[in-house]
Order: structure tokens, then sequence, then C-alpha cells
């Protein structure tokens, strides 16, 4: 789908350890939150209101200057029945749309299918972190697994440069295809020979990369740059994805949410910038997401798994504001008497953005036809 | 002649094991092709691993997600280790058959166990193996048998012992099925202490007699008021089981066969060889022993060089045992589970229950990157000892070595292994730009080790390296 | 079971503390020793694994569980920093002394955290180390450590100045197999957990042999893996004897008075995890917390792998000035505590 004449461009960026929304987007006013958060709750005056019951942790600033200028969708209560507790599963659940059967098929990859079934080009998916994340896996799918976008490809360890070309060029002529060696050494020779084509491609991302943003020093800033750097080198990448770690705060939740989100929303702020400041922002929506919401009652040093957390969709064609509904703090309307309770099915959330932004249809993707929101602006 | 026997022991080896170095072939040869099997075929020859100095170091309680890291870095620590390498083989073997993943229940203890229990029993009987499997805990919960009751019977477990561990699709029907999963009502494990606050527990089998619905079944023509152990024993007779256990076999230690899901259509390579162990089978009451023996052994096993694509854990296990570190449980371990992981294969973490897909399958454009890089990366530091070693038997060689004796000699200490013509061309254009090596100066010896150790990373980068 | 001396001993559960955890603050995770300080905090030395270094350091408690804070943070080799710790001693100014066998190195920290210096380094040289392990301090405030790899105590000043060494490798009195745990008595005689000789090594100060005491076995005297040792004013060995899972005390004549496998309860904080966890309670009820276990699940391990009052993986035994008893178990992420009845 074009936007502005640019093909529409989806970030994931996900929250992996499941964040504690309530601490997140704070319902300052509800006395319930205070009493049954002792060692974690925010006091209200500290909170950053952005109405009369809700409000943003204190060090999510620059996160709510996004949403201050309406380019943040608040999604609340996102989730899905049953909701597994279980990081891995729960991720899973996430990655693949499929709560009743494992499968090693994700909706990214599905995705990616759709926007180049030729695969034409290994770089329309690009994943930043080592391994491939199931939600980008599809039989067949190619996507690039990126560790380090300033030193990619192969024989990396390779440290001087000289010695590191030399030896790259004895690995292209070692797998020049060689007829009559079977099926099997035909695609080993093409894989080798598409990661050296996909490395000499996206070098490109660091080597034009010109910025007078300043991205704060944390991990996912350094991933989100490295977004920035592929995205403005117009490589055709369509999907991006991210991983921001260390959410599970079953203990010492109180310096480590806070670094968290702090990290978070200034490396957000960052990107935005730099979007802006490339006229790049149009095209570009992202979704933060995480496997499940904590516990209303803290154990005294943190919060356990829950569920009924939130999510957001960032970007400058993003309408601003409060989607879904709060989930009630009132134990007899929670699930087992102690989780909150979803409005919004994550489902849902993929659909929208695999129809109205992506233009994919959803249905085949998340295995169901779910209701969609309207986040974007006309 | 002596090339051919050290070239064949190190095929052996890395078939039946994860690779030897120069120094143990040469002893392997010396005791003889077919004594070597014998003492594969029997671990028990040999002393177990030490576990308690892994224990020292790595105190193993298991916590949560990561802790798995480590387990699975101590998988790979005793592959590189042991002195039983076909009891860890068949370990792996079973875990791909019996492909079982830690994710959904994140009980670590419980998947070690199991591979335990796949240590212990991997070479006796099939009866044995079945049996032990349908009491094994993880199993149990991987495949929702501890759901499966009296008043409602669930089928996972049934369906999948059928399909997917013995005989194979097209050798029952539905109602064999459900007759089975009624069979194994009452099979379970008992609930462990959770997680929370000390960390996880291990379980254990508990047969639930109150559970288990004990009325008359018929299964592939038997009809009785079967138990788990009757419907094992009725499978084990079937010749589909040999047949489907024996292509297995065939794919795991001879060479790639296409996907499980294919096998109903398409037929074996090698008819002759799952033939012979079907027949070994029947001969020794479903011994996997006697079917490996028969497959060590023959003419098709012994020609089938490097028709396999390694998988992440060979590929990492027998360029570690080349390089010769991680010989003691040193920091740095949990590098190689987690390079693993990145490409594409997390031990004790099958994906799904149809397993790891293996051949060509492994290999993508990331996974073959970190399969690379990681060789590539082992060979950096020339003062590993695997490496002085090769160093060492280079200079042996003379004052001066000749670049072809140079790329010939690195490739026999590598393996030996076979290059195609493009690659050997390739690095005879990297031996010959250097010219001879020469270790007459410290100097010299200095400057022919980086050479060596480049050479090394190049053979390691080929296409060649990624087969076993 | 247990012999009876004039008078006869008794060891008694006090309680346990701790629990599991994969953050840093509240929670231990593989911690491998304990110390106490006059002001009777506690100080537990959370070794973690590489996969998850971050995690590593020096949690303290109090007596009543308050979690105070931390220090030794940020895995990596430089000042401040540990990597694989052992043991922590404290001394006479109440400074912690701790071993890492990954840099060969003794760390310096004082009472309120603060790194103070580092000595050691790797080698086989008098004041050298591979692999330093278990440490302990005397009343003059001489440091005692056994180099594990190098199979021999070796013993400092204060600061660090070599003084002597003993031992070798080998199993012949006053011969060490991977030494570990180390503890020195009130009379000022050093013990040694002889770990792969499945034995207690006992020396004077200068490192002259005085007894031996174990053999390999899991009946009563027998050792398997012995990881560390302390001895009360009486004379009394409490050793962990870690690979037999259990803490076997021996009286001063080497006789075993004591075997038990540990009878850990929920602790404070367990107990609050529950609190606000109720769901939680439910699992736990449905499972038995001491199986009856299948014959081929009879190791020690096993056993104490499905079984939670048991001790897993006993790494160290401590006393205290008021003479309880700390078990550390780094696989269960918990100190249980004992006393011995007056």
């Amino acid at each position: 789908m074009k936007i502005n004449g640019k093909d529409s461009v989806l970030v994931v960026l996900q929250l992996s350890g499941g964040n504690d929304f309530m601490n997140t987007i704070i319902p300052y006013t509800n006395g319930i939150y205070h009493d049954s958060r002792p060692t974690v709750g925010i006091p209200a005056e500290q909170v950053l209101p952005l109405n009369d019951t809700l409000g943003f942790h204190p060090r999510t600033g620059r996160l709510k200057a996004l949403y201050d200028m309406d380019k943040v969708a608040i999604i609340q209560g996102i989730g899905y029945p049953n909701s597994n507790r279980s990081h891995f599963r729960g991720m899973d659940i996430w990655h693949t749309c499929e709560p009743d059967r494992l499968v090693t098929e994700g909706w990214l990859g599905k995705t990616l299918y759709e926007l180049d079934p030729q695969h034409e080009n290994v770089l329309t998916g690009v994943s930043f972190g080592r391994g491939l994340p199931r939600a980008m896996a599809k039989a067949g799918v190619p996507v690039t697994s990126v560790g380090n976008l300033d030193n990619y490809g192969m024989m990396t360890s390779i440290q001087q440069d000289q010695e590191r070309l030399e030896s790259l060029e004895i690995f292209k002529e070692m797998y020049a295809p060689a007829v009559g060696s079977g099926a099997v050494r035909d695609y080993l020779s093409q894989t080798g020979l598409d990661v050296l084509k996909g490395s000499d491609v996206i070098k490109k991302a660091p080597q034009t990369y010109r910025s007078t943003v300043d991205y704060p020093d944390n991990p996912i800033a350094k991933s989100l740059r490295d977004v920035a750097r592929v995205h403005f080198a117009d490589l055709g990448t369509r999907v991006f994805y991210t991983q921001h770690a260390g959410y599970d705060t079953h203990a010492n939740e109180v310096p480590t949410h806070p670094r968290l989100v702090d990290e978070l929303s200034s490396a957000l702020y960052a990107f935005m910038q730099d979007l802006w400041e490339h006229e790049r922002a149009e095209e570009v929506a992202i979704l933060v997401f995480t496997e499940f919401g904590r516990r209303v009652k803290d154990n005294g040093s943190g919060t356990d798994h829950g569920s009924g957390g939130g999510a957001f969709l960032i970007g400058e064609r993003i309408k601003g504001g409060l989607y879904g509904e709060y989930p009630s703090l009132d134990p007899s309307q929670q699930e087992h008497g102690e989780d909150l309770v979803h409005h919004v099915d994550y489902r849902g959330v993929y659909s929208t953005l695999l129809e109205q932004w992506l233009g994919v249809e959803a249905r085949p993707i998340v295995n169901g036809h779910y209701e969609q929101l309207q986040p974007f602006a006309a | 002649m002596a090339d051919k026997d050290l070239a064949l022991m190190a095929h052996l080896m890395r078939r039946a094991g994860f690779g030897a170095t120069r120094e143990e072939l040469e002893a392997y040869v010396a005791k003889g092709y077919e004594e070597v099997v014998e003492d594969l075929l029997h671990p028990e020859r040999f002393p177990e691993l030490d576990d308690t100095l892994f224990c020292r170091y790595y105190a193993l309680g298991s916590t949560m997600v990561d802790a798995t890291v480590m387990w699975h870095a101590r998988w790979l620590y005793r592959m590189i280790n042991t002195q039983r390498p076909l009891e860890e083989k068949m370990a792996l073997f079973w875990h791909h058959v019996f492909a079982t993943g830690w994710h959904k229940s994140e009980n670590t203890p419980a998947m070690v166990h199991q591979m335990d229990t796949f240590r212990r029993n991997g070479l006796s009987d099939m009866r044995t193996i079945l049996l032990d499997l349908s009491r094994d805990p993880a199993m149990l919960d991987w495949l929702d048998n501890n759901e499966n009751h009296k008043s409602a019977a669930n089928e996972n477990y049934g369906r999948e012992l059928l399909e997917l561990f013995s005989m194979g699709v097209g050798n029952y029907s539905e109602q064999d099925i459900k007759n089975a999963a009624r069979a194994f009502t009452g099979w379970t494990f008992a609930q462990p202490i959770p997680l929370y606050p000390y960390g996880y527990y291990s379980t254990h089998f508990e047969y639930r007699e109150g559970d288990h619905d004990d009325s008359e079944k018929t299964f592939l023509g038997h009809t009785g008021r079967f138990n788990g152990e009757d419907i094992i024993d009725i499978v084990v007779q079937q010749p589909a089981t040999p047949r489907f256990i024996a292509r297995h076999l065939y794919n795991f230690f001879v060479a790639d066969e296409p996907q499980v899901p294919a096998w109903q259509i398409e037929p074996p390579q090698d008819p002759e060889a799952i033939e012979a162990m079907c027949q070994a089978y029947t001969e020794s009451d479903g011994n996997l022993r006697a079917m490996l023996r028969v497959l060590f052994n023959s003419a098709s096993f012994k020609a089938a060089r490097f028709k396999r694509v390694k998988s992440p854990t060979e590929l990492i296990a027998g360029t570690i045992r080349l390089v010769g570190t991680h010989r003691f449980p040193e920091p740095g371990l949990h590098d190689l589970a987690t390079a693993s992981t990145a490409m594409g294969q997390f031990l004790h973490n099958a994906p799904t229950v149809e397993g790891w897909h293996t051949g060509k399958e492994w290999i993508d454009g990331g996974t073959l990157t970190e399969r690379v890089n990681f060789a590539v990366n082992e060979m950096a530091d020339v003062s590993k000892p695997g490496i002085q070693d090769m160093i060492q038997r280079l200079r042996a060689q003379g004052p001066a070595v000749a670049p072809e004796t140079f790329v010939d000699t690195c490739l026999d200490l590598m393996g030996p292994l076979e290059m195609g013509d493009e690659a050997r061309r390739a690095l005879s254009r990297y031996a010959h730009s250097g010219g001879e090596l020469r270790f007459g100066t410290p100097e010299e010896a200095d400057a022919s080790a980086a050479r060596v150790g480049r050479m090394l990373q190049l053979i390691v980068a080929t296409q060649e390296y990624q087969f076993g | 079971m247990s012999t009876q001396t004039a008078t006869a001993f008794q060891l008694d559960y006090v309680k346990t503390i701790g629990s599991v955890t994969v953050q840093l603050g509240r929670g231990f995770i593989n911690p491998y020793d304990v110390a106490v300080s006059q002001d009777g905090r506690i100080f537990v030395l959370n070794r973690c694994d590489s996969a998850r270094a971050q995690l590593v350091r020096v949690g303290i408690i109090n007596w009543d569980e308050d979690y105070l804070g931390e220090f030794g943070k940020g895995y990596g080799p430089g000042d401040g920093q540990l990597m694989l710790p052992v043991a922590m001693a404290l001394d006479s100014q109440e400074r912690f002394h701790i071993t890492d066998e990954h840099t060969h190195q003794v760390s310096i920290f004082d009472l309120s955290g603060e790194f103070v210096k580092k000595w050691g380094s790797s080698g086989s040289g008098d004041g050298q180390f591979n692999g330093p392990a278990g440490i302990a301090i005397d009343a003059d405030d001489h440091i005692y450590v056994a180099d594990q790899h190098n199979h021999r105590l070796q013993k400092f000043t204060a600061d660090g100045q070599f003084v002597t060494q003993w031992g070798g490798a080998g199993s012949e009195p006053g011969q060490f197999n991977m030494p570990w745990g180390v503890t020195v008595d009130t009379q000022g005689d050093v013990y040694v957990a002889d770990w792969r000789n499945d034995r207690i090594q006992k020396f004077t100060s200068s490192g002259a042999f005085l007894a031996s005491y174990g053999e390999s076995g899991n009946s009563d005297g027998q050792l398997h893996r012995p990881s560390g040792v302390a001895v009360d004013p009486d004379g009394y060995m409490y050793i962990s004897d870690w690979g037999n899972e259990r803490l076997q005390v021996l009286s001063p004549d080497g006789d075993c008075v004591a075997n038990l496998r540990g009878q850990a309860t929920l602790s404070k904080w367990a107990e609050e995890f529950f609190a606000v966890n109720p769901d939680e309670r439910e699992t736990r009820a449905q499972s038995n917390l001491v199986p009856a276990l299948p014959p081929h699940l009879s190791a020690p391990h096993h056993v104490s792998s499905q079984t939670e009052p048991y001790f897993w993986g006993p790494v160290s035994v401590k006393l205290d000035r008021e003479g309880r008893l700390f078990v550390t178990e780094a696989n269960r992420h918990r100190v249980q505590v004992y006393q011995r009845a007056k």
C-alpha cells in the first residue's frame, strides 16, 4: 500500500518479558491501584496525567510528548481469551495467532509472503537481533536477521578490511555454482551468493546515513536507529522487527521498570525525530506490544505474570488517543479474580495493521475475523 | 591404504559420534573398524562423564527461561567430552524422533530427564524404548496424555505414538488411534512442585488406575482389555515399525532423506539398507544395537561420505572437538548454545512434535551466515590446542611446506575433507599467494601459523564443510 | 544411626531464607556462600551462571529478611566486578574477601559494599592461583585460599602477601584433589573440603597435617564431593556433603553424629508471594512436596530435585557468632538455617 507515493512500512517493537502496562499508563486516581501496589505503585503526584483518571509513568516523558502531538494510540486492555502466562508460549501465541496449536509460521512471515510473493528482495523483512523471531518465519520466505548493521555478513570476525575483502572474494569463488552437483549443492551455492549480495546491499544503510538526531545510548535506541538507517537507504524493507528485553519484573521492579520505559520512550522519540528530519515519517507505523500484562497486586518486590496488558501504535499517520477500555481493577471484574480482562483482541490490532496499513488480507493470516480499530488519520 | 582407513574412520566417528581428533583417529585405526564399531555399540565399556565436575561450575538448579541455555550448553559439553559418543548421539537421535519442546511446559528438569532416559535406553530394544517414552513426564505433558481420561479421552499421544514414533502414517486406522489412546488413559505424572518459590522441580511417572479405561479394545486386528504395554507389544511386532525406525536411522546416520511427511509418497533412496536393518530388528527382537551393527558395517554406509547436511549440533560439537577447547567447563560454553539456537537448533526444545526439519532445510541465508561465521571465528585463535596440533603436524612435514602440500595437509587434518574443484582451486590460489610455508625462524613460524589459521577459516567457510 | 557422645548432639532447624529470582534485587540466584556481619546483616553471594551473568552480585538482608541492597554487580573483570565468585570471608575489619575462579583473583569490599582492591593472578607460582575457591580468615587476619587446580592451600597476610603454601596433587594425607571449601576453627586449625578425594583434612595454621575425616561413599562417615565445612567451638564439624545432597556432622573425634537431608519450609518471601498469588497455592497443593519415587530415581540429586524440603546443591556451611548454621543451596536459591540445641 502506498502512503504519499511510498510503500507503507511496519515497525514491530516487542517488549519481552511482559511489560507492566498498569505502571506505564497508570490509573492514578484509583484507590485500588495504590492499595494493591504498596511497593511498586507510583504516587499520584508523580504521574504525568493525560486525563482525569489516567497518566503516564513519570519516566515516559518522551512518549507522552509524542502522545501530546497526537501521534500515539494507546490500546488498552489488549489480549485474548484464556491468556497464557508462560513467556514462550504466550509470545508464540502473539507470533503465530494460534492459541491452541504449535505451529512454526508467524503472522509477519505470512505477511512477507503476500508483500513479496516471488521473494525477490531478501530485505523485504529485516529483523534486528540474532536468530529469527517466529513471527517472521514462514518456510521459503527469506528474512534478513541483522545482529550488527555495521558489521554484517559473512566472515565478520576477520577484522582487517583488506583481509576480509580477500576472504570474501575467495568465498564467492567457492560458492560459484557447479554443474551437476545436485539440488542441495545448487541451493547452498545460491544461498551463499545471496547472502553476499544482501550484505553488499545492506552496507549502503550505514554508509549513506546522515542525521543530526542524537539517539540515547541504550539497546532499543540502537535497534531503532538501525531501522532508520535501513529505511532511509530505500532497500525495499516493508517490515522491521526489533526487541527490547528485560520486562519480566517479578522482583526489583522499582529500579528496573522505570529504566526500561525511559529507554523505550527516549528511543521512540529519537526515532520519530529522525523520521521527521528525513521526511520519511508518513509511511511508517510502529506497533509496540508485549506478551502479557502483570498482576494488579505487587509481591513486595515486583509483579508477577498477569494478562490484559496494553499496546501502542505510533506514527505520523496515527490518530492519537485512547483506544479500547482500561481493564477494571475491581476484583469481581477480573479473570480468576486477579487478572485484568482484555477488551481488544490482539488479532484485531494485527488485522487493523494488515488491512488498513499494509494492504494485505487479514483473515488467512490471523486465522479469523477480528474487530478492527480505526487508528489512522484519513 | 592407511589414508582410506583414516578417512573411513573419520566418517564413522562423525556419524556415530561428533568427530575425532587426528590422534584419536590414529588410535581407532590401529584398533580396527569392526572393533571400534563394537566399542561404539557398547558405551558401558567406557567410563561415564563426571557430571560433578560440570555441576561444580554451573549450579544447574533450573530457574526460568535462561537456565535452559546452560542445560543446552551442558549437553554440548557432554558431546565434546564423552567417551561414549554413540550414547550421546543416540540421545540426540531419539530427541529428533520423539521431538519434544521445552517451551510448552517450561520445565527444564523434565526435558533433561527425557534425555537421560534416551542415554540409558537408546541402544536397547524398541519395546523398552517405547515403554519408557510412554512413562516420560515431559512427553506425557507435551502430548497432553495427562488430559487423557477414562471419562474423556485425548488422542494426542495415541496418534503421535503410531504416526511419528513407530509405524508411520498409513499403517493403522482412526479407530486404532482411538483405542490406543484409551489404552493409555491413566498414564500420567505427579504434579511437580511449581516454580515459585524455589525453582523448577522434577517429577515422575504415575499410573492412575482409577482413571484407566480397561474395557475391551480392538487394535490392529487384536482384541483385548489392552493397557499401554499391550499396545506397545503389538506395535513393535508390526513390520511397519522397523521400516519406519530404520528409515529414521538411515536419515540420521547415512544420508539425508526427504522430510517425514513425504515418506508415504517417496520410497527410501536405499531400500536394501532399510531391509537389512529390518532383518536385524526381527532377528534380535527389536534391538537397536543389532540394527546399528548392520548399518555401520554395511558397504552403503561406508560409501556415504558427506551425504548429510550437518545439524547445528554436529557443526558446533564437531568444530569444537577439532579445535580442542571446552575440554573443561570454562566460561563461554553458553555461547555455543546461543550459536546453535541462532542456527535453528535449540536442544531440549523442538519446535513441534514433527521435530526439526533436517538436511537442506537447516540452511537459509541467516543460518548459513551463522554457521560460517561461527566456524570461521573458532579458527581465529591459532593458540587453541587443536589448531596447534595441526600446525605441529604441518611443521613435521619439513622446514618448508609447498603450497599444494599446505592445502592437502589442512584438508586432511580437518577431516579428511573432500573438496569440489571450485573450492580446491580457491584454496590453492590462497596457498600459492603466500608461497612456501616456512617455520625456520620465530617470525616465520608466527607468520606461517597465521596463514594456517586463515586457511582453516577458508576451509570451514566452504560449502563442503556444511556436510558431514 | 547417630553415635551417642557424652552430651547428645542435636541440631534443630530454624528457618529458610530466600526465593528464586531472575532480576537483581530481592531474591537469590544460585547462591554459593553467605557471610554474617557483626551487626547481624546477612550477605549472600549470588553466582548465577554465565548465560545470565548480569545477575551476579552480593545481596544484603537482615535476620528479618528485609532486602537491604546489593554490591558487586556488573559481571566483568573490572574493579568491583565479579565473574565466577566462589566464596567469601570477613576479616577483623569486616571487609569481604571474595574469590573469583574466572579472574583468579580475590576482591576486597568494605562493609558498605565499596570496592577496596583486588589481588592475585593466574599461574602456579607463590601467590598465584588457578581457580581460587574456598577462603577463610583466622583471628590474626591470615587468609587461607583453596587453590583448586594447583591442588594446594595458600596462606596470605591480610593484604595478600604470600606467607606459605602446602599440598600438591594426590590422595595421600596432606595432598589435595581440587579442594573447595576452607574454614578455621577457634584453635586456629585449618580445615579443607578436599572435594575429589571425598574427605575433610585438618591442618595447623602453618600447614602441618593433623587429621583426615571421611572416605568415598554415602553411608555415615562417608562423603561424596564435599564442598564446605564449618567447625563450632566444641570441634563439631558441619560438612556440606554436596554430592550426597546432605549436611553431615562429625564429632571432634570424627564420628558421624548427624546426617540431614534438609527440611526447608516456606520462607518469608515465599509466603509473601503466595499472599499475592493465591492461585499458585492451588497448584502447589496438588503436588507432593515429598513424593515417593520409583526405584530408578534413587541417586541423591534425583531425590533432591523432586523433594522440596531437601537440600539440592548444598555448597556452603557457615556458622555465625550466635551459633546459627547457614546452609546455602545453590540449586534451590535459598539458605536453610539450623542451630545446635543447647
